[in-house]
């Protein structure tokens, strides 16, 4: 089954670069997002099955994005994939419900990774 | 001489630098987040062509009554070059020395080594970041202090600039719920600007 993802980021170099980390058979479709309102509508129709988002945006950031999910109760499975490493920022968004943190810049272990390890990646 | 290749910047490339200063910065308040055992908050870092004139105004913003202060220490790797300053205001050293001394392990630090030592930790892990990201080794000069107390202007004409228009990074970091805050402008030279551009288009493509 093809698995949505969305790809959440201001920067569009950030966003290509999370493109690129992704495994190459991994069955997906990707859109992406360049601020945390225009993520949201694209988790709301449907589009974010797994959500690559990054905290530092600005208008609505990442912070914000997890907290409109948990509260509209979104089927969306969030990896935070930040620059800002502080073990505060981990801690705050994994208890916004974020399933997973990973270290910018990304790669494409890091990426392999946390998929195998959620599962999302099963069979390949 | 020869003259310099036109220093110039897309908003490709503009982009690109934003991202890496923010991976950068992210790795130098993590580390200051645990020497202070406080959380740093992170804006978007700023990247802009700027002339002297600008300095002077992003130096002014920083300006209050109570006078600056300010590090700086040079970096230079694979033909590229330039000037880190990291600038305080005073009430910021101030604070943060109460914050160092509070946590009490070691004797009381001086002004002097404070900023040093602040300066070495978040300057050095913002360079290296960098550099890492651009497949660049960076040595470090010795930090220097080049303001205590002292205004905008003189902190201006005290540094090694001798530049008309040039690559500027600005984060500015501040702790949360205290008044400690500055801004760290990278400043690269005229030259270093074209090198540097190619490693930034080399990651675009």
């Amino acid at each position: 089954m093809t698995t949505r993802v969305l790809i959440c980021d201001d920067s569009g170099f950030a966003r290509k670069q999370m493109a690129r980390a992704l495994p190459e058979e991994w069955d997906k479709q990707i859109l992406h997002a360049a601020d945390g309102h225009e993520a949201l509508e694209i988790i709301r129709a449907g589009y974010g099955d797994v959500v690559f988002l990054d905290l530092t945006m600005p208008g609505l950031d990442g912070y914000g994005v997890l907290e409109t999910i948990r509260r509209e109760d979104l089927p969306a499975m969030v990896i935070v994939v930040s620059g800002d490493i502080q073990p505060d920022a981990q801690d705050r968004v994994k208890k916004l419900g974020a399933m997973a943190f990973i270290k910018k810049p990304i790669d494409a272990d890091k990426a392999r990774a946390v998929l195998l390890e959620f599962g999302l990646l099963a069979g390949v | 001489m020869t003259p310099t290749a036109a220093v110039t910047l897309n908003e490709a490339q503009r982009d690109c630098y934003q991202e890496i200063a923010n991976v950068a910065m992210g790795q130098a308040a993590d580390r200051l987040a645990r020497l202070l055992d406080v959380y740093v908050e992170l804006p978007i870092p700023r990247v802009n062509l700027i002339e002297a004139t600008d300095l002077h105004m992003a130096l002014q913003e920083a300006r209050n009554d109570e006078g600056l202060s300010a590090v700086c220490q040079g970096f230079i790797g694979s033909g590229i070059a330039g000037e880190a300053l990291l600038i305080f205001n005073d009430t910021s050293v101030q604070d943060l020395a109460g914050l160092l001394n509070y946590q009490g392990q070691r004797s009381p630090w001086t002004t002097e080594e404070l900023l040093m030592d602040v300066s070495s930790l978040l300057t050095g892990a913002c360079i290296n970041g960098i550099g890492d990201q651009l497949g660049i080794h960076f040595n470090q000069g010795l930090p220097a202090i080049i303001g205590r107390g002292r205004n905008a202007e003189e902190l201006l004409q005290s540094g090694p600039y001798p530049w008309h228009k040039t690559l500027a990074i600005e984060i500015h970091y501040s702790v949360e719920h205290m008044n400690i805050d500055c801004t760290l402008l990278l400043l690269f030279t005229e030259d270093s600007v074209p090198k540097l551009n190619k490693k930034i288009d080399f990651l675009l493509d």
